[in-house]
């Protein structure tokens, strides 16, 4: 069953477009990374499944719902966490994840609280500083944590590891295998070859805003890194020595 | 609901600009009142040493013309019990007046030698911290309300965790605009519980109030989106604050000034005081007669006793043709002053700074209708003494500082026959 179907994408931004018509769709339980160097359009891709920016040509849906038509609708199923996410830096994590859930109508216990932040693995005595005096990969933790919290069906996470550290990455990608394994559909954005590598049932790889090569994964035999690396290199026309 | 509540709690800066307007507030409140109280007691004090001071010289006099010449009579215009939040009029136009039976224009307007100037901003009252201090804080609390999130990086994740945002705005707002409302509007209930204001007028100024803070609250709602950074909309605010809370009125105010010409409170005087000096040299029928168009009574009366040069009914006549030929300036300053006053009331719907300051002021009576009922007040006043000596001075009636103590017409203000 598809929980998130791509089709033809074009977008603009600031009248400039920015998606060149990219397809692709990704499955209820499946991960699925979209890979690509900075400006390739993965955030555009994200924002626009969110309905923050308008589809331009083509179509986009989740669950078979269009932005366009109901995006209250789609923002209830999707946790989304965006690129470089900051929460208020004078409340702490609890009050943080507290406030935010509030805004989904949502009310969890410490309890509950705890045991995600156990997952994203948040020093317990962190926890109720507030969070301006937290490094960028302890924010990320919580602004993931957020995401887990939220308990929905489909996740649209935007680098999610970045300023995380290689351990807590291992951890991170294992806490999203396991997600999937619950059923429920992740999106992924990341400029980490390795780390999609790890995590990704499939991965998409972006250019200038193209979908120019699409990696899976067979018989649960993880993608091949080097393959990966070696289109992402080339195929981005990351700098070689011209010497 | 309950966690913006929390949320609002643990906002230092909106919290901070909160505090700083329940601390002008008060400020604002806390002076009306010692101003009131200084003006009251300034009052007393007179209208003690007014009593003394006739008794004294009434004792010391042995005709009525004499004592008519010498006596003053207290007028005064006492505080509302709502001044303490709006000083208005009575910042700029007198409101007690020492009079005597003598041609009254001149005594009126001594102090208006310059046309009065209309009260733009004024002094620092509770209506000022209103008008134009809550405009400002509104801003402060609300322009970054979206652009800030979104500086934060915190716009989408807003977005999609609430479905719709509008929702959050509406609250932040409602709960900011809530608290600032409550930080203005507790001094002016301490004021009016130290001033013993009657509950309706504090919720008449109340009400006004918080359509103000609404209508500021849904102007900063509407101005202030995500679209500009906070900056441009600091910017845009402060300017459309500046040009409806300063530039506006004032503009107002001169092309009022401009389009209604006022006589000068000066010439009122000065004609009156030519009138007067005139009349000594003038044949004295001619002002009997001016005189007498007015108080025909008199007509037997006037009569000149052999060869005397100076008759005190003679002088009170010409005092009074003095006040007759100021009369028509008066009139017309009194009517310019109304239909300026009126303009001003129309137009400043255009400027809603000016239209809550002028509701404040009215329900202070501090407005420049109490001002202009206060002055005529004096007149009638003045009439009464008129009435109550001529017959003693025409029929020339023997002299009594008892009943003159007793008898002479004391000055009652509105306020005071209410
Ligand atoms: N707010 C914006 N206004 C206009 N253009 C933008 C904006 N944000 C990004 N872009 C442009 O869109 C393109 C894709 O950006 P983005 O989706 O953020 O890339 P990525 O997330 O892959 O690094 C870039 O060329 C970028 O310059
Ligand atoms: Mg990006």
């Amino acid at each position: 069953m598809t929980a998130i179907d791509v089709k033809d994408l074009k977008v603009e931004r600031s009248g400039k477009a920015v998606l060149h018509g990219i397809r692709f769709s990704v499955q209820v339980g499946e991960v699925f990374a979209l890979l690509g160097g900075n400006g390739a359009g993965k955030s555009t891709t994200l924002l626009t499944l969110l309905g923050f920016l308008p589809v331009a040509a083509g179509s986009v849906s989740l669950n078979g719902i269009s932005p366009s038509a109901n995006v209250k609708k789609i923002r209830d199923q999707v946790a989304y966490l965006p690129e470089a996410a900051t929460l208020y830096p004078h409340l702490n994590a609890y009050e943080n994840l507290g406030y935010f859930l509030s805004l989904s109508k949502l009310k969890l216990s410490k309890a509950e609280l705890d045991a995600t932040l156990e997952k994203v693995d948040l020093q317990t005595d962190a926890r109720s500083q507030k969070m301006e005096t937290y490094s960028k990969g302890m924010r990320q933790k919580v602004s993931i944590a957020l995401a887990l919290l939220r308990d929905t069906p489909i996740l649209l996470l935007d680098e999610p590891t970045s300023g995380l550290d290689p351990v807590a990455i291992d951890e991170f990608n294992r806490l999203v295998r396991s997600l999937a394994a619950e059923g429920r559909t992740i999106l992924m954005v990341t400029h980490d070859v390795y780390g999609a590598c790890q995590v990704a049932d499939r991965i998409g790889l972006l250019r200038g805003g193209e979908l120019v090569g699409l990696f899976g994964s067979n018989e649960g035999q993880k993608i091949d890194t080097q393959t990966v690396h070696k289109a992402f290199t080339e195929r981005t026309g990351a700098k070689r020595a011209v010497s | 609901m309950r966690h913006e509540f929390f949320f609002l709690i643990k906002d230092r800066a909106a919290l901070l600009w909160m505090t700083i307007a329940f601390i002008s507030a008060m400020m604002a409140v806390l002076l009306g009142v010692s101003e009131v109280y200084q003006q009251r007691t300034a009052l007393a004090e007179l209208q003690k040493l007014d009593r003394v001071e006739r008794e004294l010289t009434l004792d010391a006099q042995s005709d009525w013309g004499n004592a008519a010449y010498y006596t003053f009579h207290l007028t005064y215009d006492p505080p509302s019990d709502f001044a303490f939040a709006a000083f208005g009029e009575r910042d700029v136009s007198p409101w007690k007046h020492r009079i005597r039976m003598l041609a009254l224009e001149g005594q009126i307007y001594e102090t208006d030698a310059d046309n009065p100037d209309f009260a733009l901003i004024g002094r620092f009252d509770y209506s000022f911290v209103a008008a134009l201090l809550t405009p400002l804080l509104i801003i402060l609390l609300l322009y970054d309300l979206r652009s800030g999130e979104l500086a934060a990086g915190r716009l989408n994740l807003i977005k999609t965790s609430a479905g719709q945002a509008k929702r959050v705005w509406l609250m932040r707002s409602t709960l900011r605009l809530g608290g600032l409302y409550l930080a203005l509007l507790t001094p002016l209930w301490i004021g009016g519980v130290i001033e013993g204001t009657p509950t309706s007028t504090l919720l008449s100024a109340s009400l006004a109030l918080l359509i103000y803070t609404l209508f500021w609250g849904a102007l900063v709602y509407l101005i202030a989106n995500e679209r500009r950074t906070g900056s441009a909309n600091l910017t845009y605010l402060t300017g459309i604050w500046l040009l409806v809370c300063a530039v506006l009125p004032a503009l107002l105010v001169l092309t009022v000034n401009k389009s209604v010409s006022l006589p000068n409170g000066g010439d009122i005087v000065l004609t009156q005081r030519e009138a007067v000096n005139d009349a000594w040299d003038i044949p004295k029928d001619v002002t009997y007669k001016a005189f007498l168009e007015r108080h025909p009574t008199w007509t037997d009366f006037t009569g000149w006793d052999g060869d005397k040069g100076f008759e005190w009914k003679w002088y009170y006549a010409f005092q009074q043709v003095g006040d007759q030929k100021a009369e028509a300036l008066s009139q017309n300053y009194r009517k310019a002053r109304e239909q300026r006053d009126a303009l001003i009331g129309k137009a400043s719907f255009i400027s809603p700074a000016s239209l809550l300051q002028r509701q404040l002021e009215k329900l202070a009576h501090t407005d420049m209708k109490a001002s202009l009922a206060y002055e005529e007040s004096i007149r009638d006043y003045h009439k009464q003494l008129r009435k109550w000596h001529y017959p003693r001075i025409f029929s020339n009636k023997p002299f009594s500082s008892d009943a003159a103590l007793a008898e002479i017409p004391k000055y009652q203000n509105v306020l005071e026959r209410k």
